[in-house]
């Protein structure tokens, strides 16, 4: 049998590709805990924690600039809250829309699917091009936002029709027969079901944001986000506090993963318990 | 029901019309502020950036004067062309290595771990690099790959090499190895998911019958996880094509892509030029959207 070579080939095969993934983010780990005279690669001199203080300002003057974290982190938040917000609302309408078929329904589809596709470099370009000749300031509150929600609205939208796809709709159909007001039915029975998906939407949407930078680097206009600021290191040299703070926020993302998992479970917990009370 | 009512003669009050008339209305409603968004935000900067690219480029600015001078000087500099020919080298080859490196991770935890919790967790173990932010892996490269990098510190260790290698960073090389990294999920994930809903029963049959590993997976296996294949390629297609990051990191300025040549065009504010780069891009995209969407439905697949 075959098989008996290939599947431990295969599961060799596995592990050296999630090596390949994991490798650069193990590596610069490593040397985030560089000490304070040494630079982005091997030896490690002395094991420290310095440039973790130095990002966070603690450090002593030192020859390297700190980096501009505090301001473009709570900027780069605000703007993915905005976005979840905005693209989650556009998406669940618009996938309950397609839930009858209708005349044009595929065109709209690809419209909006095509937000996810265009490259950022193109719409940043075009939206700044736009804002120079309509006279509008460029903003990350403004220009960048529109565009954070044209790439994320097409996630939450596929995210929606997949969980749509799957609703029982005479569910829907007997509490309106039974009186039942569409918003009040909305409430009370088509969103518990779809939250789950709306959270999922509203994860996509905000962490696809929170790192978006393509479509940002033209139309940020002058303060940046943070994604901006680590990209304005790229054409200077690098040192070791960049790795400091791609371990921090890979943290941060991780605490966002884990509220949503836990978000996820209560839920799926008191949807269980619900249907248990029906039971008996 | 529906049905039924659409094949009697035509009766414009029949309740079914009504229905359906009153469904559409809905629908629309329901669909305008994601579309007015779309054509505002999307395919009017769209538009404006294919206008501009026959404005006048000037020192330091544009003006709205008509020319075709900034795409006769596009298309007659070596660099610009250079840059088209590099934009589809470089994509060709990721494209390729993410399908090569992808798929046997793909037919692995789709097809070879029957263990519903062992692939999530697989696929969990995919995905998580995503949570680190996409310059950060991009950056990550440069430890890694250096002169003094993890790979030639390793390698010199291990006393396979005695000089350290140089053509790892800031070479084409470090652009395409970066981007397969980065990119090679977005075909694990679609190619998995398609091999996983392949029915289990269909393979053992064949192999009951007496076929090869070699045959089933010709004949069934491949054909069936085609789709995910497409769609991953798209995926991949659209990233790698408007990319200019990674190139702009790992390559040390070598390696120019459409993209790059957009970034340098606007930061020396020359806008014309930035939008014929543009559009040439948009072209190249289209037409490998285009292509892939022949081949495949994508609205079916999702």
């Amino acid at each position: 049998m075959e098989s008996r070579i290939l599947r431990p080939t295969l599961a060799l095969y596995t592990v050296l590709f999630l090596l390949f993934l994991y490798g650069p983010m193990i590596v610069l780990t490593i040397l985030s805990f560089q000490s304070a005279d040494g630079g982005p690669q091997f030896p490690i001199r002395e094991w420290s924690v310095y440039w973790y203080e130095h990002l966070l300002g603690f450090a002593e003057t030192s020859r390297v600039s700190q980096l501009p974290v505090g301001d473009s982190l709570l900027r780069s938040i605000v703007l993915a809250f905005m976005t979840t917000v905005v693209s989650t609302v556009l998406g669940v309408m618009s996938a309950e829309a397609f839930r009858t078929r209708f005349k044009g329904s595929g065109p709209a589809f690809y419209l909006i699917i095509l937000g996810m596709m265009v490259p950022g470099v193109l719409v940043g370009l075009g939206m700044a091009l736009l804002s120079n000749t309509l006279g509008i300031a460029r903003a990350w509150w403004g220009t960048s936002f529109v565009l954070h929600v044209v790439y994320t609205y097409p996630f939450a939208f596929l995210v929606m029709l997949a969980i749509f796809n799957r609703f029982d709709r005479t569910v829907e159909e007997a509490s309106l027969s039974l009186g039942v007001s569409p918003a009040q039915t909305f409430r009370r029975v088509t969103f518990p079901i779809i939250f789950p998906g709306v959270l999922s939407a509203m994860l996509f949407s905000f962490t696809l944001s929170y790192d978006e930078f393509a479509r940002t680097l033209f139309t940020a206009g002058r303060d940046l986000t943070l994604p901006l600021a680590i990209y304005g290191t790229f054409s200077v040299e690098i040192y070791p506090n960049i790795f400091a703070f791609g371990v921090l926020t890979t943290l941060f993302s991780f605490t966002l993963l884990v509220i949503y998992g836990l978000l996820m479970k209560r839920f799926t917990s008191k949807a269980s318990r619900y249907s248990g009370q029906e039971d008996a | 029901m529906t049905a039924l009512t659409t094949d009697t003669p035509s009766n414009t009050h029949s309740p079914a019309e009504l229905r359906e008339k009153k469904d559409r209305r809905r629908a629309i409603a329901l669909l305008t502020p994601g579309l007015l968004w779309m054509t505002l935000f999307m395919v009017l900067p769209m538009a404006m950036v294919i206008y501009v690219s026959f404005w006048t480029q000037t020192t330091f600015s544009v003006n709205s004067t008509l020319t075709t001078a900034s795409w006769e000087r596009f298309l007659s500099s070596a660099t610009y062309l250079g840059a088209i020919w590099t934009t589809l080298r470089i994509w060709v080859i990721v494209l390729i290595a993410t399908i090569v490196v992808g798929y046997p991770v793909a037919l692995f935890i789709g097809l070879f771990v029957r263990n519903k919790t062992l692939q999530t967790a697989l696929l969990v173990a995919c995905v998580i690099p995503f949570w680190t932010s996409f310059l950060i892996r991009v950056i990550a490269w440069r430890p890694m790959l250096g002169t003094e990098g993890a790979i030639n510190v390793i390698l010199m260790k291990l006393g396979i090499i005695h000089e350290p290698l140089t053509f790892l960073l800031f070479s084409e090389f470090s652009v395409l190895v970066g981007m397969t990294q980065i990119y090679c999920v977005f075909m694990v994930g679609p190619i998995t998911f398609m091999l996983g809903r392949i029915d289990i029963s269909v393979i053992e049959a064949a192999r009951d019958l007496g076929a090869s590993f070699g045959t089933i997976f010709r004949r069934i296996i491949l054909p069936l996880s085609l789709p995910g294949v497409m769609v991953g390629s798209i995926f991949v297609s659209v990233m790698v094509l408007g990319e200019f990051a990674t190139a702009a990191s790992l390559s040390g300025r070598k390696t120019n892509l459409l993209g790059n040549i957009i970034v340098s065009q606007v930061g020396s504010l020359k806008w014309a030029f930035a939008a014929v780069a543009g559009v040439v891009l948009t072209i190249i995209i289209t037409a490998v959207i285009a292509l892939a969407l022949r081949l495949v439905d994508l609205r079916k697949e999702m």
